[in-house]
C-alpha cells in the first residue's frame, strides 16, 4: 500500500494545491490513466482521419474545378 | 458605534479559495484572492478571457475599486455582469442541461489551448443569460498543469453526465435528482438505474459505468500505476465525453401539456381576446421583471418577453419547457427564460445551513406575475384554499394578471368528473372575495367566447 502512494507522489505532489480545491477522488483520477491510451489513440485517430477527410475533399474539388474549366 | 458591514458573502462560493461573491449595496461582487493571482493573469494576458467573452460563453466583468470582502486575502474585486435570475439544473429541461454540459466541455477545449484548465466543473456555474447557456464563474480557470488527469473529471461526470443519461435514457423527470444530490449524482447509482443497453455506447461505458466500478475498486487502494496522463490523452476524453453527451437526446412530444393548445378547449376567438386583454394589462401596469406561471410553451409569456420585459416562464411540464426553449433558441429570443417547475413543491433553499442554493421565492420578488389558467389547477387538482392562493400570490409580486376558470368550464368539469366537488367556495364571488383581502382589483373582463373572466389586480 505504502510502495503504491509513494508511486502515485508524483502524480499527487504537482497538484497546484491552492487551486485544485476539488477532491479529484481517487478512482476518477486512475481510471482517466487507464483510460489515457484508448482515449488519446482515439483521439489521434479521429483528428487524423478529419484531416485526411478534408484534404481528399479538397482535392476532389480541384479536381472538379480543373475538369469544369 | 460601530459601523454596519456594508458588504455580506454569498453563501454558494464558499470551497473555492480562489475568491469570494459578496454583495455591497445589492451589487454583486467577486474578490480575487492573492493566491489565484497567476492564473488570473494568465486569464487575461493569454486572450483566454476575451476569446470566451466574444463567443459569449463566459461572463464579462470589470475590475472596480471596492472595498474588498475580506482585505487580508485580497488581491483585486471584478464586478460581474448581472444575471437577473438565477436557475438551477433541477429547474432544466433537457435541452437546457444538454446546453450547458456542452459549453462547459467548449470552454475546456478553448482553455487548453490558451494553457488553461477548468478546475471545476459545476453545473451550478453556468445559468442562462440572454437566451444563452454562459458561465458566470471566471475564477474557474486554472493554468493547465501537464500530466496531470483532469481534476474536475468526476464533477463533470455527476453533474453533467449522469443526470442527461438518466433523463435520456430512463426518464426526463429523474433530472430532479440534482435536487437531493447537490454534488451531483451518484455514479454507482446512475450505473444502476440505467438500462443494461446503454454498456453498448463508448462513452457511456468509460465515463459512467466503469467510472463508478473504479470509484468503488480504489475508494480505498490505489493501484500501482507509472503513468500520466499526455495532453492528447486529455483531449480524448473531452472529446468522447462530449461525444456521449452530443448523442443523448430526448423528444418532448410525448408529455401532457405540450399539446394542451391543440387540444384544449379554447377556441380562437377565445385565445385572440385573451391574448388581447394580456398585451392591454401588461401595457397598463408596465412591470420591468415578469414570472408566468403555469406558462406551458409559452405563448402569453412571449406577449411580455416581446415587449422587452424580463420573463421566467415556469411549467411543471418537462415537454412544454423544452418547446418553449427550443423556440427561444430558434428564434434567438433574449427576454424569455423557461424553466421547470411545480408550484406546488417549488425548490427549496437547498445545501450547508440552507444557503448554499436559494429557494424559489428567495429568487423574487418580481413585478408582475401571470397566472393564466392556472387557479383550477392550484385549488381543485391541489385541494389548496383560495385564501392561501391569494397569500402565496402577493409575496411573489405587486401585480397580478389572472385567470379565474370557473365550475362550469369544461376543463375544471374534468378535473371534478372522478372525485366529489368538495369546493363550495370556488366560484367567482368567493373568489373575488378571497383575493380582495389582499389585493385591489383593478379590471375584471370576461373572456368572450368562453366562461372565464381575467383579472388585474394589485397587492394591497
Amino acid at each position: 500500500m505504502k510502495q503504491s502512494i509513494d508511486l502515485l507522489r508524483p502524480l499527487l505532489i504537482n497538484l497546484p494545491k491552492a487551486q485544485a480545491y476539488l477532491d479529484p477522488g481517487s478512482g476518477s483520477f486512475i481510471l482517466q490513466l487507464l483510460l489515457a491510451a484508448l482515449v488519446g489513440s482515439l483521439f489521434l485517430v479521429k483528428s487524423y482521419w478529419r484531416k485526411l477527410s478534408v484534404f481528399l475533399r479538397r482535392l476532389l474539388r480541384r479536381e472538379q474545378d480543373r475538369r469544369e474549366e | 458605534m460601530k459601523p454596519a458591514n456594508l458588504s455580506q458573502p454569498l453563501q454558494a462560493s464558499f470551497r473555492d479559495p480562489s475568491g469570494q461573491l459578496f454583495t455591497r449595496v445589492g451589487v454583486l461582487y467577486r474578490q480575487v484572492n492573492q493566491v489565484y493571482r497567476p492564473h488570473f493573469e494568465h486569464l487575461i494576458e493569454s486572450g483566454l478571457y476575451q476569446t470566451l467573452v466574444d463567443k459569449g460563453w463566459l461572463i464579462p466583468h470589470e475590475e472596480v475599486n471596492v472595498p474588498p470582502l475580506q482585505p487580508e486575502t485580497a488581491w483585486k474585486v471584478i464586478r460581474p455582469e448581472t444575471i437577473p435570475f438565477i436557475s438551477y439544473p433541477y429547474e432544466w429541461c433537457f435541452g437546457q442541461y444538454k446546453d450547458a454540459a456542452l459549453l462547459t466541455l467548449n470552454i475546456q477545449m478553448v482553455a487548453l489551448e490558451h494553457g488553461m484548465w477548468l478546475k471545476d466543473s459545476s453545473a451550478y456555474n453556468i445559468q442562462f443569460h440572454e437566451g444563452r447557456a454562459v458561465l458566470i464563474d471566471s475564477l474557474s480557470f486554472e493554468i493547465y498543469p501537464e500530466g496531470q488527469p483532469w481534476v474536475a473529471y468526476r464533477q463533470f461526470c455527476q453533474h453533467f453526465l449522469a443526470p442527461l443519461s438518466l433523463m435520456a435514457h430512463c426518464d426526463v423527470r429523474l433530472g430532479q435528482l440534482m435536487r437531493t444530490y447537490l454534488d451531483g449524482i451518484p455514479l454507482d447509482l446512475a450505473s444502476r438505474l440505467l438500462p443494461w443497453r446503454t454498456r453498448f455506447s463508448l462513452p457511456l461505458l468509460l465515463h459512467l459505468h466503469l467510472h463508478a466500478a473504479s470509484q468503488r475498486r480504489y475508494a480505498a487502494q490505489p493501484p500501482v500505476i507509472k503513468r500520466c496522463m499526455d495532453k492528447v490523452a486529455l483531449l480524448g476524453l473531452i472529446d468522447t465525453l462530449e461525444a456521449g453527451i452530443r448523442r443523448l437526446t430526448w423528444s418532448p412530444f410525448t408529455t401532457d401539456w405540450s399539446q394542451y393548445y391543440q387540444e384544449s378547449n379554447y377556441t380562437a376567438a377565445a385565445l385572440e381576446h385573451k391574448q388581447a386583454l394580456v398585451a392591454e394589462f401588461l401595457d397598463v401596469i408596465r412591470p420591468a421583471t415578469v414570472w408566468d406561471l403555469g406558462a406551458n410553451t409559452g405563448r402569453f409569456s412571449r406577449l411580455a418577453s416581446q415587449r422587452g420585459l424580463l420573463t421566467v416562464a415556469f411549467d411543471q411540464d418537462y415537454g412544454a419547457v423544452e418547446q418553449n426553449y427550443r423556440q427561444c433558441k430558434q428564434e434567438g429570443e433574449t427576454h424569455l427564460l423557461p424553466l421547470v417547475l411545480d408550484l406546488t413543491n417549488p425548490s427549496p433553499p437547498l445545501g450547508w445551513a440552507h444557503q448554499e442554493r436559494l429557494s424559489w421565492m428567495q429568487r423574487g420578488p418580481v413585478d408582475a406575475v401571470l397566472a393564466l389558467a392556472l387557479i383550477h389547477h392550484l385549488a381543485i387538482a391541489n385541494n389548496l384554499p383560495l385564501a392561501y392562493l391569494a397569500e402565496f400570490f402577493h409575496a411573489l409580486g405587486r401585480w397580478l394578471v389572472i385567470e379565474f376558470v370557473p365550475k362550469s368550464d369544461s376543463q375544471v368539469q374534468r378535473l371534478l368528473s372522478f372525485r366529489a366537488d368538495i369546493f363550495p367556495n370556488y366560484t367567482r364571488q368567493g373568489f373575488e372575495s378571497a383575493f380582495g383581502v389582499c389585493y385591489r382589483i383593478h379590471r375584471s373582463e370576461a373572456i368572450r367566447d368562453s366562461q372565464r373572466v381575467l383579472y388585474l389586480m394589485e397587492a394591497r
